[in-house]
C-alpha cells in the first residue's frame, strides 16, 4: 500500500468519526420550573418564572393570540427581580406588573390570582377580557330592572319566578330562572319567554328538595319545558304548546357554568343533535402543539321534539362562555335568531381544578387550587376574612392561580369564537336611558317584534 | 437506546473493525490469484432498496407524566441507490430513499374515560450520501457512514382525544401547508446516517445485499418559533434489503 492511499484511507475514516462524535442536539429546557402546580414559589421572581412558564406551556390560544410572550418574558422579568431586591413593594406596582404581563391575551376566561407574602394576605388579580366590556359589568340589577319591566307589560299573561334576583349581602345575582307568557300577534297566539342566570339548571333540579332551588328555579323549568327533573322536552311546557308561535329565550347577564345544562335545556330545542363547532386541546408544551379538531356537539335528548317555531337568543356582552355555546347552537337552527349584542368571547370551555387540568393537559388551569377556591368563597367570607385566610395559609411563599380555557372552540366554519363573541343576526345594543328612565327594554322590544313580524 | 449509545456504537465498530478491515484489503490487494469472476469489475452501480424501520422519537415529557412516547413506531422504507466505487474496497453511495418516521403516545387519564392513544405517521424523503468500506470478495461485509438531507412530505394522526362532550376519534391527514403548520413544522431534514451491511455478488454485476442504518436527525422538527421550545427529534433504524446491478 503506497503512503498516498493509506494517508486517503485515514482522511476517510477520520472524518466519518469526527461525523458520529460532532452529533448535536439541543437540549430541553421545558422543565427548568417543574409543574406549575406543585413548584413553591419563595420569591418575587421565581413566581414570575413559573407563571410566565406555565402560560407559555399551558395556555390553548397561541395560534391565535397576538401578544408576543416571548417579548413579555424580556420586560417583566426585571421587574419581578428588582421586587425582590426592593425593601418594600407596593400592591399597586405589583398588580401593575401582573396587568401588563397579561395584558390583551385572547383568553376571555382568564383570570389569575397572585398572592405576596408580606402583605397581610393581599393579592394582585388580573383579568385581561374584562376590559371589554361595553356597559357595567352585570351585578344583578340589570336583570332586576329587566324583569320588574317585564312584569309591567300589557301583553303580559303569565309569570313564573322568584321575586328575589340580589343576594342583599354581595349585590350578586342568585340563581334563579324565570318563565313569562306573553301576548302574540293575533287573538289566541302566545310567545314564551324563559331566562336563567346562570348554566347550574341541572344542579338545581337534582337538588329539588333545597327549598331556595325549589322556590327560585323549579317552577319556571317546568312551566316552560313541561319537567323539572332536566330530562329535555316534554309535550306539556308551554314551549311545546299549540298556541305558543315563538320562543325567547334571554341569555343576557348569564355568565356560563356547567356544560351538562346544555344538551336538555338548550339542545333540547332543536329537532336532531346539533354541531356547534369545533374543539381542540394542547398537544405539547409548544405553543402551537396542538391535537386534531374535534367535532362538538351537542345531543338533543328531548322526549317530545319542539314542534318547528321561531326560536329568539336574546344575548349580550355579559353573555359568557356556557351561554355563547347556546347562542352557537341556536344561531344556527333553521328556525334560531341571535338578537342583541355580541356575546363576551369566553367560548373555551374548562377544567376548572388545576389537578385534574394542567397536570393531566398540556393546556387548563394551574396552580394552587386552594387558593382559587378561597378566593371563590370572596363573596360569602367578606374582604377581611379573605385576607386572614390568605395570611396564615400563605404568609411565606408566593402562591398563584391562573384560572384559563382547557379547549379552544371555533364555531362550526371554524371562526375565532374567543374574543370575538358570536355576532348577532339583528344587533340591538343596551340602552341604559331607555331601561331605567322610560321602562323600556329595547333589546326585549326586538325580540318580540321579530317573532311577531317574522322580519 | 440513546443517542449518545448510538454513536458510541458506531464509533466502537469503526475502530475495532478498521484494523479487519484493512488487513483484508490489504491481503486481497496483494494476491493477484483472487477469483475475479466474483467482484464487481466496474465502477458505477444503481439498484433498487426497501425494507422496515423503527422510529424512536426524542422528546422530553418532564413533569406530563400522563402522556408516554412508545419507543420504536415501525413503518417502511424504499427508495433507489446509485453507487461509485473508484476502488474495490470504497463506494460512495447516494440513496433516494422513502421512509416513515412514525410515533405512537398514549395518553392516560383515568377520570376522564381512560386511554387516548395518538399514532403520527410521517413520510420523508431522505437522500443519504455515505462512504462505505467493503472488505470481501464473494461475500462482502460494509460499513459506511455519512449525512442525509430531507424533507418532510406528509403526516397522518389518528387516535382519539379529549372534548368538551366525549371523547371523538379521529383519523386525519395534517396539513403541513397550513399557516399553522408552516409556523410550526420544520420539514427541513439533516442528519447523519451510519450503518453495516452484507452483500453477495452473482454473475459480476448483480449484488444482493441485506443492511442496517441508522438515521439520526439532528434538525429539530419544530421551527424555532419559540424561546423555551421543547426539542424533538428522530432517529431511525432502518432494515432493508437491496438489489444492485454493477454497470
Amino acid at each position: 500500500m503506497t503512503m498516498k492511499t493509506h494517508l486517503f484511507r485515514t482522511v476517510v475514516f477520520s472524518s466519518l468519526i469526527l461525523l458520529t462524535l460532532s452529533a448535536c442536539r439541543k437540549e430541553s429546557t421545558v422543565d427548568k420550573f417543574d409543574n406549575p402546580n406543585s413548584r413553591t414559589c419563595t420569591s418575587y421572581a421565581i413566581q414570575f418564572e413559573t407563571v410566565w412558564q406555565g402560560m407559555d406551556q399551558g395556555y390553548v390560544f397561541w395560534a391565535d393570540d397576538t401578544v408576543d410572550w416571548d417579548e413579555r418574558y424580556r420586560t417583566f422579568k426585571p421587574v419581578f427581580e428588582a421586587f425582590d431586591t426592593m425593601p418594600y413593594v407596593s400592591m399597586a406596582a405589583y398588580q401593575a406588573a401582573y396587568d401588563g404581563l397579561f395584558q390583551g391575551l385572547l383568553d376571555h376566561h382568564l383570570m389569575g390570582i397572585f398572592f405576596a407574602p408580606g402583605k397581610n394576605g393581599r393579592f394582585a388579580v388580573v383579568n385581561p377580557g374584562s376590559n371589554d366590556y361595553s356597559h357595567p359589568t352585570y351585578s344583578g340589577a340589570e336583570l332586576e330592572r329587566e324583569l320588574q319591566v317585564l312584569r309591567s307589560r300589557a301583553d303580559l299573561i303569565d309569570y313564573v319566578g322568584f321575586d328575589a334576583t340580589i343576594d342583599p349581602n354581595t349585590s350578586m345575582s342568585l340563581p334563579g330562572t324565570y318563565f313569562a307568557l306573553l301576548k302574540g300577534k293575533r287573538a289566541g297566539e302566545k310567545i314564551a319567554y324563559f331566562r336563567f342566570t346562570d348554566f347550574s339548571l341541572s344542579n338545581m333540579c337534582y337538588n329539588r328538595y333545597n327549598l331556595y332551588y325549589k322556590i327560585s328555579a323549579l317552577a319556571p323549568i317546568k312551566a316552560f319545558y313541561g319537567t323539572d327533573d332536566a330530562s329535555g322536552m316534554t309535550p306539556y311546557g308551554y314551549a311545546n304548546d299549540e298556541s305558543v308561535v315563538g320562543i325567547i329565550i334571554d341569555l343576557r347577564g348569564n355568565p356560563g357554568g356547567k356544560t351538562d345544562d346544555l344538551a336538555p335545556f338548550i339542545g333540547s330545542l332543536s329537532q336532531s343533535i346539533n354541531l356547534v363547532g369545533y374543539t381542540r386541546v394542547k398537544d405539547g408544551f409548544g405553543r402551537l402543539d396542538y391535537s386534531p379538531w374535534a367535532e362538538y356537539w351537542v345531543n338533543c335528548p328531548s322526549r317530545h321534539l319542539l314542534q318547528p317555531k321561531p326560536i329568539v337568543a336574546l344575548v349580550d356582552i355579559n353573555s359568557g362562555s356556557c351561554a355563547e355555546l347556546s347562542t352557537l347552537l341556536i344561531k344556527g337552527l333553521p328556525n334560531g335568531t341571535v338578537i342583541g349584542e355580541r356575546t363576551y368571547g369566553a367560548a373555551g370551555a374548562l377544567l376548572s381544578n388545576s389537578n385534574y387540568s394542567h397536570d393531566l393537559f398540556y393546556s387548563g388551569c394551574m396552580g394552587t387550587q386552594e387558593l382559587y377556591e378561597d378566593y371563590g368563597n370572596y363573596a360569602y367570607l367578606g374582604y377581611p376574612e379573605l385576607l386572614r385566610i390568605f395570611n396564615s395559609q400563605y404568609h411565606n411563599v408566593f402562591p398563584f392561580y391562573i384560572y384559563t380555557s382547557t379547549f379552544n372552540l371555533v364555531d362550526k366554519d371554524f371562526n375565532q369564537v374567543e374574543g370575538v363573541g358570536v355576532q348577532p343576526d339583528i344587533e340591538v345594543l343596551y340602552n341604559r336611558n331607555r331601561l331605567w328612565n322610560d321602562n323600556v327594554d329595547v333589546q326585549f322590544e326586538r325580540a318580540i317584534s321579530f317573532i311577531k313580524n317574522g322580519r | 437506546m440513546k443517542k449518545q449509545h448510538l454513536s458510541a456504537l458506531l464509533l466502537a465498530s469503526f475502530l475495532l473493525l478498521m484494523p479487519l478491515a484493512l488487513q483484508a484489503q490489504e491481503t486481497a490487494s496483494a494476491d493477484q490469484e483472487a477469483p475475479a469472476a466474483t467482484q464487481p469489475s466496474k465502477h458505477f452501480s444503481f439498484g433498487v432498496l426497501g425494507g422496515l424501520d423503527r422510529n424512536y422519537h426524542i422528546i422530553d415529557m418532564s413533569y406530563m407524566d400522563a402522556y408516554s412516547y412508545t419507543p420504536f413506531a415501525p413503518g417502511k422504507s424504499y427508495g433507489l441507490q446509485l453507487g461509485y466505487s473508484p476502488w474495490k474496497w470504497l463506494t460512495f453511495r447516494l440513496d433516494g430513499v422513502m421512509l416513515d418516521k412514525n410515533y405512537y403516545r398514549d395518553h392516560t387519564l383515568t377520570n376522564y374515560g381512560g386511554f387516548y392513544p395518538d399514532t403520527t405517521t410521517n413520510q420523508y424523503l431522505n437522500v443519504p450520501l455515505v462512504i462505505m468500506l467493503n472488505v470481501g470478495n464473494t461475500v462482502r461485509l460494509h460499513l459506511f457512514g455519512g449525512v442525509y438531507g430531507g424533507y418532510w412530505l406528509s403526516s397522518h394522526r389518528k387516535g382519539r382525544t379529549m372534548a368538551v362532550f366525549g371523547s371523538p376519534e379521529y383519523d386525519v391527514d395534517v396539513d403541513l401547508d397550513s399557516p399553522l403548520s408552516q409556523r410550526r413544522d420544520n420539514r427541513k431534514d439533516f442528519g447523519y446516517t451510519y450503518g453495516a451491511g452484507l452483500s453477495a455478488i452473482f454473475a459480476k454485476m448483480i449484488e444482493l445485499g441485506v443492511e442496517i442504518r441508522w438515521y439520526y436527525g439532528i434538525y429539530d422538527i419544530q421551527k424555532e418559533y419559540m424561546t423555551n421550545l421543547n426539542p424533538r427529534y428522530n432517529t431511525t433504524m432502518v432494515l432493508q434489503a437491496g438489489l444492485n446491478f454493477w454497470l
